[in-house]
């Protein structure tokens, strides 16, 4: 009986859920309009679906279904991989790269100099594990999603329409910092006796060059859709695989891939179109999987979640506003820039998945649940202040 | 089957990559070792490797004119625990819900392939090849036991009760086949006509049929073996029962299903690998909570729920063709991954210990099939090659018989254990030779190339 009503609400949550997020009622302004929830009540039925509730999707469940986490982490860092083509970047104007590094640069700098010393009030930790968690966090802080973007729509002006398109550069660009803080992360964590940094390095680099020489070989004859599809999947499974058994992360290997496939390879257009199809559905699984292991241990988690909000925004805008001032080309750019960046997305998700299934621990599990759900408030609050700010821009 | 249309494919750039890949995994293996990774890394890494070299090997035996499927399978049985041992038997119990998963879909697409017109049409020679080739199939292999079992290690203990049941289980066991090896031929094949029409219909029904049949055989075998064990009324109820809830809750999901498509119709593929999870999952949960709370045997069967909301959106809905399309556009990682999966879990150590016992009984099935199939094809009027090659068809045997195996093995250990292993060593042979020969059977009666549906 406890299924059938679990299943019954993960249904009614789904339908609802979606049509809050993705579609208007016709023809009139819908009362809910201002809830933007971009598929966050998938993580809420991941939750009712994990071991705290229905227990649908228990302990076992999740093991046995690492695939499938293994292919969403994957996707995920292979499509952000995909956005930096070296083609594309160069026809952007040098500052607006020189932006983007400013902007995260500043919102990691800032959320990981107050969150360090504030994190041990809620959750109390060691010494490597502190800075490890320090250090995630603030990376998922600088990762934003575009769909905040396109739910902003386009702006009155010229000058709208110009903020829109730096915001739209930053956002594709902005997982290079994140994922070389994964990899440090990584690198320098406490690992096995005898497996030192150099050790390391030296094991990932054979793995990525054997994946490339596997990706080089699997695609040189063109192949259908269907097949390339089955080849990405293949490979994708493969190397978060083979990274996790070198004892690093799924995420940041594909985004080496990725950005090294994108800028070699001749079917990058196949291969990107075939990532973006599928990227709803994997960012779904990520949201589930991450709201069956969400684990809410009390109202006090509101304090850690909004206070991670805050950074997270007056990092952003402290990075916008660096940006926007100390860059030359880029003055006419209004100061509040970092509005435009709030709302996180896939990146930051699978960031978060990826720490909770490689670190183990409560700490890790109560760093993520706050972050969590912190997240949602990001994601109701994003697109407005995404709005506010492109249509607010005078020309 | 056109050779030269794969003559640009590279043996060597094939080769070269299973090599590499073999070596990869299994460098990268032995660092995990070392290191005391945790088990999703090594399940990933092994799954991921599997999932390659299955699409690597099918497209090398494709050259040779073999089906994709026997690639998939061979794959699996490399990388399974009897060859190189890539996924152990703990590893291949891990991927079960994964497997389980492929199945759904699989068998929702074998449901929608079945047209409420075309039965109506075939319904007859569906109805006689079912009869014919069940009455021959039994009386061959249960007199081929009956006969010959002193013949047999496995069998030469067996008292004469004992033996007529194990004759009698083996027996109904042997006329189930592979609806998924069914399905994915003729999708790769692209086949369509009269007489894919006709296996279709006759490899879906049958399973009904034989779980019916099976329950009958237990009900008979009990009375053999334990004396004064009649045949139990209310088991009968209940399978009636199952299978009727079982078919109206499939009609159930296609009609959500259905409503999903219209309605909202965006990412039906995560809705779609839900339902999958969702009928798996609700399957175990409701027969856990008959037995539970009812005192009672009653299970639902994932696979007829799947058929059944397949068949009802095809024939009572107008989604169907959007349907179809996109189950087809996720056919091919689904075959190879279910194949490959099935490969792994085939069970040569079984085939070892009783491999004469086993040809035999491949053989005497065979001949049953053929039997059967040429004898209904008389009687219809059918061309020749319809008559003399339809029993190719028949050949594959997966999931179905595995689990009726293993029922009667829970039901009567004395005899199961055995029935259990020459069943799993006869469904070895027959999921490898049965793919190649119902290609030859399509091939043979010109019914290959000719439908729009497919994943190749």
């Amino acid at each position: 009986m406890k299924l059938l009503i679990a299943l019954s609400l993960v249904i009614a949550a789904a339908f609802g859920g979606y049509h809050l997020s993705f579609r208007r009622i016709a023809g009139r302004r819908s009362r809910f309009s201002w809830l933007h929830l971009t598929g966050l009540e998938f993580l809420i039925i991941g939750l009712l679906l994990g071991p705290g509730f229905s227990n649908i999707l228990d302990e076992t469940t999740i093991a046995n279904l690492s695939p499938f986490s293994g292919l969403a982490l994957g996707w995920v860092g292979l499509l952000a991989g995909f956005q930096f083509e070296a083609a594309l970047i160069r026809r952007f104007p040098p500052p607006f790269f020189l932006a983007v590094f400013l902007e995260s640069g500043v919102t990691i700098l800032f959320v990981f100099c107050c969150l360090y010393p504030l994190l041990p009030l809620f959750i109390p930790m060691s010494g490597s594990l502190h800075v490890i968690v320090a250090l995630v966090l603030s990376a998922a802080a600088a990762c934003t999603s575009q769909s905040g973007l396109v739910v902003a729509g386009a702006g009155h002006t010229a000058a709208g329409n110009k903020t829109l398109r730096l915001l739209r550069y930053m956002v594709s660009l902005e997982a290079l910092l994140p994922m070389a803080l994964l990899v440090w992360i990584y690198f320098f964590r406490p690992g096995p006796p005898g497996i030192n940094s150099l050790v390391m390095a030296l094991l990932l680099s054979a793995v990525l060059t054997a994946v490339l020489i596997l990706y080089a070989l699997l695609l040189a004859r063109r192949r259908s859709t269907d097949e390339l599809a089955l080849v990405i999947i293949g490979m994708t499974v493969l190397t978060s695989g083979a990274a996790v058994q070198v004892g690093f992360s799924p995420l940041p290997a594909n985004f080496f891939l990725g950005l090294i496939l994108v800028n070699l390879t001749r079917e990058k257009e196949k291969i990107f179109g075939l990532l973006v199809s599928i990227e709803k559905p994997v960012y779904l699984v990520l949201l589930i999987f991450l709201g069956a292991q969400w684990q809410l241990s009390g109202f006090w988690i509101a304090l850690p979640a909004g206070l991670y909000f805050m950074l997270r925004l007056a990092g952003k805008i402290s990075g916008g506003w660096i940006a926007t001032r100390v860059v030359p080309g880029l003055y006419t750019y209004p100061g509040l820039l970092g509005l435009g960046l709030l709302e996180q997305g896939g990146l930051a998700l699978a960031i978060l998945l990826d720490f909770q299934q490689r670190f183990s621990g409560p700490e890790v599990s109560a760093a993520v649940g706050f972050a969590l759900a912190a997240i949602v408030l990001t994601q109701m609050a994003g697109p407005y202040f995404a709005h506010r700010l492109i249509r607010g821009v005078k020309s | 089957m056109n050779r030269r249309q794969y003559a640009g494919e590279s043996h060597a750039v094939y080769l070269l990559i299973l090599l590499l890949l073999g070596a990869f995994v299994m460098g990268v293996k032995w660092v995990g070792i070392g290191m005391d990774t945790p088990a999703d890394g090594w399940i990933n890494l092994a799954l991921g490797g599997m999932l390659l070299a299955a699409f690597v090997i099918a497209r090398l035996v494709r050259t040779l004119g073999l089906p994709m499927l026997s690639g998939y399978i061979f794959a699996g049985i490399l990388a399974g625990p009897f060859v190189s041992g890539f996924l152990c038997a703990e590893t291949v119990d891990q991927l079960k819900l994964i497997d389980e998963l492929a199945l759904s879909v699989i068998a929702l697409a074998a449901g929608a392939e079945l047209q409420l017109a075309v039965m109506k049409k075939r319904g007859w020679a569906i109805f006689l090849h079912i009869l014919l080739i069940t009455v021959f199939v039994l009386a061959l292999v249960v007199g081929f036991v009956f006969f010959f079992a002193s013949f047999f290690d496995v069998t030469a203990g067996f008292s004469t009760v004992q033996l007529a049941a194990f004759a009698v289980l083996i027996g109904v066991i042997s006329v189930a086949r592979s609806p998924s090896s069914t399905i994915a031929i003729i999708s790769e094949c692209r086949a369509s006509g009269r007489f894919t029409e006709t296996v279709l219909g006759v490899t879906l029904l049958t399973d009904i049929l034989v779980i019916i049949m099976f329950t009958s055989a237990l009900a008979v075998s009990r009375q053999l073996l334990f004396a004064g064990g009649g045949m139990q009324w209310n088991t009968a109820v209940a399978l009636g029962w199952e299978i009727i809830i079982s078919l109206a809750i499939g009609a159930l999901l296609g009609k959500g299903i259905s409503l999903y498509i219209r309605r909202v119709k965006f990412d039906f593929l995560i809705f779609l690998i839900f339902i999958a999870f969702a009928v798996s999952r609700a399957s175990i949960g409701f027969n856990e909570y008959m037995a539970e709370n009812a005192q009672m045997s009653l299970h639902l069967e994932p696979l007829l729920i799947c058929m059944s909301a397949g068949f009802f959106i095809r024939n009572f809905t107008g989604q169907g063709g959007y349907f179809m399309e996109s189950l087809d556009r996720i056919a091919l990682p689904v075959y190879v991954l279910f194949f490959s999966l099935a490969g792994a879990a085939l069970d040569f150590g079984s085939l070892i210990l009783c491999w004469p016992l086993a040809v035999g009984l491949v053989l005497a099935r065979a001949a049953g099939l053929f039997a059967g199939s040429w004898a209904a094809g008389r009687v219809l009027g059918d061309p020749k090659d319809y008559q003399y090659c339809a029993w190719m068809t028949y050949l594959t045997q997966a999931g179905v018989a595995i689990g009726l195996a293993q029922l009667a093995m829970g039901e009567f250990p004395e005899i199961g254990n055995h029935l259990h292993t020459v069943v799993l060593a006869v469904i070895a042979i027959n999921q490898i030779a049965g793919p190649v020969l119902f290609k030859v059977a399509l091939h043979r009666v010109n019914e290959s190339g000719r439908s729009r549906h497919g994943p190749v």
